[in-house]
């Protein structure tokens, strides 16, 4: 009997085409924060998911609590008490946090001694107690839809423990929070450890396990590099294992030469499906040679504002002014023409017709004009050379080239070829909409470059993030919004990082005025 | 369906099926043959001879020569009747096809046909004009009626978003009562209860033209649809509207962000469906038939779902499928009368090749599977 | 006035039971546009049972009936089956799937009903006859003014509807199985994560669909066609898919929108008759529930949400 919980001894996993772990072996002790750190693709989702009972490892043998165990289900996992929360939600948008905690283990009452039906009066005490023990209060009878990103992963989180979970499994779970939020997240899972909880915590940012992991497995392409305690390990470390190499953290910038305006927005009112205002009455300007960040947690507001300029949602109210012209009522095609350049948040849905080939996408903005088509029929020889050259100019790699289908390239490749696409055109503006989500830190260092050598030719940049970092390292001005609502615009040297936290909160400000 | 993994089955079917740049027509391929099988073990248990009554289909379509003939008659006019019933299934197939480049399912190219076959068999069959005039008048009314109630559809789409799915059957049963309406009120023929005959100007079948010593109909359509098909290559392969409309179908999302008037681009792609929808419809009802049987919906329209799914959505695919599919249809007739199986049985093995077709992508999905295992 | 509540009711009740089926498979998140199919299937298969069983029964005795309405709810099901094969195993695309389906039902039938006729009856025809089911009048409660009409000549199967309605209006919304069905059709991947396997809640939601419409097609064959044949294939089954969207796939509502294709159908024939037009303006009449489908989508399908993951092919891998 040894003194680990949980044994994962020499775990081979493969996908076609793809080792995704290979003879990897983590031993976790009872009560402890255990950290898997790595990039995008580096195997940790796939290595949890296994321990989790969503995929049986073709080599290797677990061991749970001293027994060899062979997962089989997710059910099976539970009934081992082990819990995860997953990166995407998996909960029933129109169901209630009562009914999408007792999924599965629904209390059952019975009507007149017959009829068997689900207590749901039951289940939402039984809630509401959980909640108030770990000190994670949620309303039980709200829809999911009607409550934010970070009352919804309390509930994934009071999912788990309703099941007496021992063993409890986050999935980059601070990828969509606030900084407050993280904070708030990271005592919550504290608390966990110090209920005797065992916590895995898969992640790809290096503080926070500095700040509560107590050690650290590094996985690298499918393998396990190394295992740290993280005490005594400094993050510089950390992060070169993990990517392999030396990264640097900070990004070179010259200092900003700006031009004339370029992009005006003006008192900009945006009504989403529901009629609700999502976008209050928003006002900047970015000039030539500007990188101007909106910075904001997820769902204020910052991508209907970005659909609204590239001309995707009408706006309500205000005007969008792009070079002197106003081009509110201008159509999508009109506002591209007239110099504006868009990369969306959604790469696979909106940046991409994933069927199509690469050829065919890289042209996807210019394929009506000539020499891509005359008279209304097409010239595929020169799809053909212009996506050779941008294939070359931004080295973007895929299996055929130019004949490639673009839903069989990698995330990152994908990305690239949107970002080739949009910076070829040449616009005035450049409207990027989280461009390094979900990649990994060599494509984040790429893309950031490229974003330095657009504002550098003297080209107007409109970047939303997410990301506190990115947002202080590229920002010549941010602007913050909070609940569809502008909160503070100012020179990114003059803002702290914390700053910028709290007005993401929209509690910004105050010991201003205090 | 095929378990033994390592059998010699499974080899020969890696062997066919398993390479890539083949598999858009050899899993078509060997889901008809696997189809036939199946059809040829139900003839078998009923007591006839699978081979006879297969190549009973061949001869009813004028594919094979026949034991005997009535006078005038012989393979080719056999073959030209073929031509005639395949004529207005090119058509029908074209409809869909353009609808599912689309993002769309055309599930009313039945009730377009009727609409179009109605309404050129009023204005131009009961009338009393030149052929010279007739004939390009049908085709055009026959095009133009299919446009618009395909427009139609579009735009509820494009306007209240309306599934197309649910308004294309909703408009196939307005225009079957509508029509039987009309028909039953102002245009029956006593004696057939259906609509009067056409006359021979507007109709485009020749019928019963004497060549040598033979009588025999001939589909001017054919050429028409061969056309058809040529243009809907053309469009879809080569053309600004063609890219637009695969980019729709793709992806609504990203053709949208591209600049793309989605809404404009489904409407025009309907108008395009609906109006081939129509050219089936005259040569059906004005080519292949001369009158319209009231409260009756062809089946046509539905077929040739199948008909565009077997020919891997590709104007080129679709006329081998599209023959396959005839020649069932047409032959079965004969193959009755000759081997004493039930003609209803052609509809059913086309129904069992339409089953095995919508696995394809299963069986695609599979046989990369085992390609990757090996 | 009674007329048109009578035939009104016993139009929409068999159209309720099958867009109730409808509503089991689309919550759980599958494509059904194999309704029409489906309940030619059932019926059918109900039909073939009693013609085979008729000669046991004195010619009034209502068993061969219930024994149809069995097989029918039983052959219904069973047809179902592929459309879940097709559509849970082989991941194939929900729409082709339906629309196979029903030109397979409907080629199927046709051939094994003149096979069948012309192999063991010895005749030569393309239908089973089987006459029209008896009706009753519940006492009392058809006394009460306007309303009565509804208790009054009643067939049975509108009563065995109307309880298997009941049945499955409390499975959905108030049982473990039902929470579970509805989550399937949002969010399937919640579903198994919680532990439960979304093909199996799949695949009896769709044999449940299959089940119900072959019970609606053989109550039309006991009532308007009187026989089985292919004349059962003209159109309940899509009208049902439309009165369900229309429904925004919920119980209630789909009941209302049946009833009002019902009562305008029966509303018009009487019209046809009071006014003593010829016979061939009942066609015009058959338009009316399509028209008012059409319309009424104008106004509200803006409003109308199908269920999220309505026909995505699940699959467990993709995360």
């Amino acid at each position: 009997m040894s003194d680990y919980i949980i044994e994962m001894n020499h775990i081979t996993k493969r996908f076609p085409g793809i080792v995704a772990n290979d003879d990897v072996s983590i031993q976790v002790k009872k009560g402890e924060i255990y950290a898997l750190l790595g990039e995008n693709g580096a195997g940790k989702s796939t290595l949890m998911s296994m321990l989790f009972g969503m995929y049986e490892p073709d080599e290797g043998e677990i061991i749970i609590r001293g027994d060899k165990v062979k997962i089989q289900s997710p059910n099976h996992a539970t009934k081992l008490n082990i819990g995860m929360v997953h990166q995407h939600f998996k909960l029933v948008s129109n169901y209630t946090i009562a009914e999408n905690i007792i999924m599965g283990m629904e209390p059952v009452k019975k009507t007149l001694g017959l009829f068997k039906s689900v207590d749901l009066k039951k289940a939402n005490e039984d809630i509401l107690a959980l909640s108030r023990k770990f000190g994670l209060e949620v309303d039980p009878t709200k829809v999911i839809e009607q409550v934010n990103v970070s009352m919804q992963q309390r509930v994934e989180i009071l999912k788990m423990l309703y099941r007496e979970a021992e063993i409890l499994i986050f999935d980059e779970p601070t990828a969509v929070l606030t900084p407050q939020e993280i904070e708030f997240l990271l005592e919550i899972i504290r608390s966990l450890r110090d209920d005797g909880k065992t916590i895995i915590l898969i992640t790809h940012k290096l503080e926070e396990i500095k700040k509560i992991a107590d050690r650290c497995a590094i996985l690298c392409r499918g393998r396990l590099i190394d295992v740290l305690d993280v005490a005594s390990t400094d993050t510089k470390t950390m992060a070169n294992l993990m990517v392999g190499r030396e990264v640097s953290f900070t990004v070179d910038k010259p200092a900003p030469k700006y031009g004339k305006e370029v992009l005006r927005v003006e008192h900009l009112t945006v009504r989403n499906e529901d009629k609700y205002e999502v976008v209050k009455d928003v006002s900047f300007s970015v000039r030539e040679g500007e990188i101007f960040v909106v910075a904001g947690v997820s769902g204020n507001g910052q991508i209907e504002l970005a659909d609204a300029i590239a001309g995707l949602i009408k706006p309500s109210g205000g005007t969008v002014t792009l070079n002197g012209a106003d081009i509110t009522s201008y159509s999508i095609r009109k506002r591209n023409l007239a110099g504006i350049s868009y990369i969306p948040e959604d790469r696979h849905n909106v940046g991409l017709v994933m069927d199509f080939t690469l050829a065919d996408n890289l042209a996807l903005k210019n394929y009506f004009e000539e020499p891509f088509s005359r008279k209304g029929v097409i010239h595929n020889e020169e799809f053909t050379s212009y996506g050779d050259k941008l294939i070359d100019k931004f080295d973007i790699r895929s299996s055929q080239g130019n004949d490639t289908i673009v839903r069989s390239m990698s995330g990152g490749n994908q990305q690239k070829a949107i970002i080739a696409r949009e910076i070829e055109l040449g616009s005035s503006l450049t409207i990027f909409v989280q461009p390094t989500r979900g990649l990994d830190i060599g494509a984040i260092e790429n893309i950031h470059k490229q974003i330095i050598g657009e504002r550098s030719k003297g080209k107007a940049i409109l970047l939303i993030s997410l990301e506190l970092d990115e947002v202080m390292n590229l920002a010549d001005t941010i602007g913050v919004i909070y609940n569809g609502e502008i909160q503070k615009i100012a020179d990114a040297r003059e803002l702290t990082p914390t700053q910028v936290g709290e007005f993401m909160m929209g509690v910004g400000g105050r010991h201003e005025k205090e | 369906m095929k378990k033994n993994k390592n059998g010699i089955i499974h080899k020969v079917i890696l062997q066919t099926i398993g390479h890539e740049k083949r598999q858009h027509y050899m899993i078509p391929v060997f889901t008809i043959l696997l189809s036939l099988i199946f059809g040829a073990i139900v003839i078998a248990l009923l007591g006839s001879n699978p081979f006879k009554a297969y190549y009973n289909l061949l001869q009813g379509s004028g594919l094979a020569p026949k034991a005997s003939y009535a006078g005038h008659k012989g393979i080719i006019t056999d073959f030209t009747s073929f031509l005639n019933a395949l004529t207005p299934m090119l058509f029908a197939a074209l409809a869909v096809l353009i609808a599912l480049k689309a993002g769309l399912f055309n599930i009313g190219v039945s009730g377009q046909m009727l609409a179009a076959g109605f309404t050129a068999t009023v204005l131009i069959g009961y009338s009393t004009l030149p052929a010279i005039v007739a004939k390009p008048l049908v085709v055009l009314i026959g095009f133009v009626i299919g446009a618009l109630a395909g427009a139609v559809v579009g735009f509820l789409k494009h306007r209240f978003n309306i599934n197309e799915v649910v308004s294309t059957i909703m408009f196939n049963y307005i225009f079957q009562y509508v029509v039987s309406f009309l028909i039953n009120t102002f245009y029956v023929d006593p004696v057939s209860r259906q609509s009067k005959n056409v006359g021979a100007s507007g109709r485009l079948t020749l019928v019963d033209v004497v060549i040598g010593d033979y009588k025999m109909d001939i589909p001017l359509g054919i050429l028409l649809a061969a056309v058809g098909i040529a243009v809907t290559a053309f469009i879809m392969n080569k053309t600004i509207l063609g890219f637009e409309i695969k980019a729709v179908g793709s992806s609504m999302r990203a053709a949208e962000y591209a600049g793309i008037q989605v809404g404009r681009t489904r409407v025009l792609a309907m108008m395009l469906s609906g109006g081939f929808a129509g050219l089936a419809g005259v040569t059906y009802y004005m080519g292949y038939f001369a009158s319209i049987q009231p409260k009756v919906l062809v089946s046509t329209g539905y077929d040739a779902i199948a008909v565009a799914l077997l020919g891997n959505s590709s104007p080129i695919g679709i006329i081998f499928s599209s023959f396959l599919i005839t020649v069932i249809s047409k032959g079965s007739t004969y193959m009755n009368s000759a081997s004493g199986v039930q003609a209803e049985i052609a509809s059913a093995i086309t129904g069992i090749i339409l089953l095995f077709s919508a696995c394809g992508a299963y069986v695609k999905y599979k046989v990369n599977r085992w390609k990757e295992d090996n | 006035m009674n007329t048109i509540i009578i035939d009104g009711l016993s139009f929409a009740l068999p159209l309720f039971i099958m867009a109730i089926g409808g509503i089991y498979c689309e919550r759980s998140g599958i494509t059904n546009l194999a309704i029409e199919g489906l309940q030619g299937f059932g019926a059918f298969c109900g039909a073939l049972f009693a013609v085979c069983i008729a000669q046991y029964f004195a010619g009034n005795s209502p068993i061969p009936f219930y024994l149809a309405m069995l097989f029918a709810f039983l052959g219904g099901m069973l047809f179902s089956l592929l459309h879940a094969m097709l559509c849970i195993k082989f991941k194939a695309n929900q729409v082709i799937s339906g629309v196979v389906i029903n030109i397979l039902a409907m080629a199927l039938t046709e051939f094994m009903t003149k096979q069948i006729n012309a192999s063991i009856f010895g005749a030569a025809s393309n239908k089973f006859v089987l006459g029209v089911s008896a009706r009753i009048t519940v006492p009392v409660l058809s006394q009460i003014p306007v309303l009565g009409a509804v208790f009054t000549n009643l067939y049975p199967f509108e009563i065995v509807i109307a309880v298997i309605a009941v049945i499955a209006w409390y499975v959905l919304y108030k049982t473990r199985f039902g929470l579970h069905l509805r989550a399937c059709g949002d969010n399937p991947h919640a579903v198994d994560a919680a532990g439960i396997e979304v093909s199996r809640v799949r695949l009896i939601a769709v044999m449940a669909s299959g089940a119900l419409s072959g019970l609606g097609g053989i109550c039309f064959a006991y009532s308007i066609s009187a026989n089985f044949s292919s004349n059962i294939y003209s159109g309940y089954g899509y009208l049902a898919i439309a009165a369900l969207i229309f429904g925004n796939w919920k119980i209630m509502p789909t009941l209302g929108a049946c009833l009002l294709f019902g009562f305008a159908r029966s509303g018009g024939y009487e019209l046809v008759k009071i006014l003593e037009m010829p016979s061939s303006y009942q066609d015009l009449v058959m338009v009316l529930p399509y028209v008012l489908t059409l319309l009424m989508l104008i106004f509200f399908s803006k409003k109308n949400h199908s269920p999220k993951a309505l026909g995505e092919i699940y699959d467990k891998g993709a995360r």
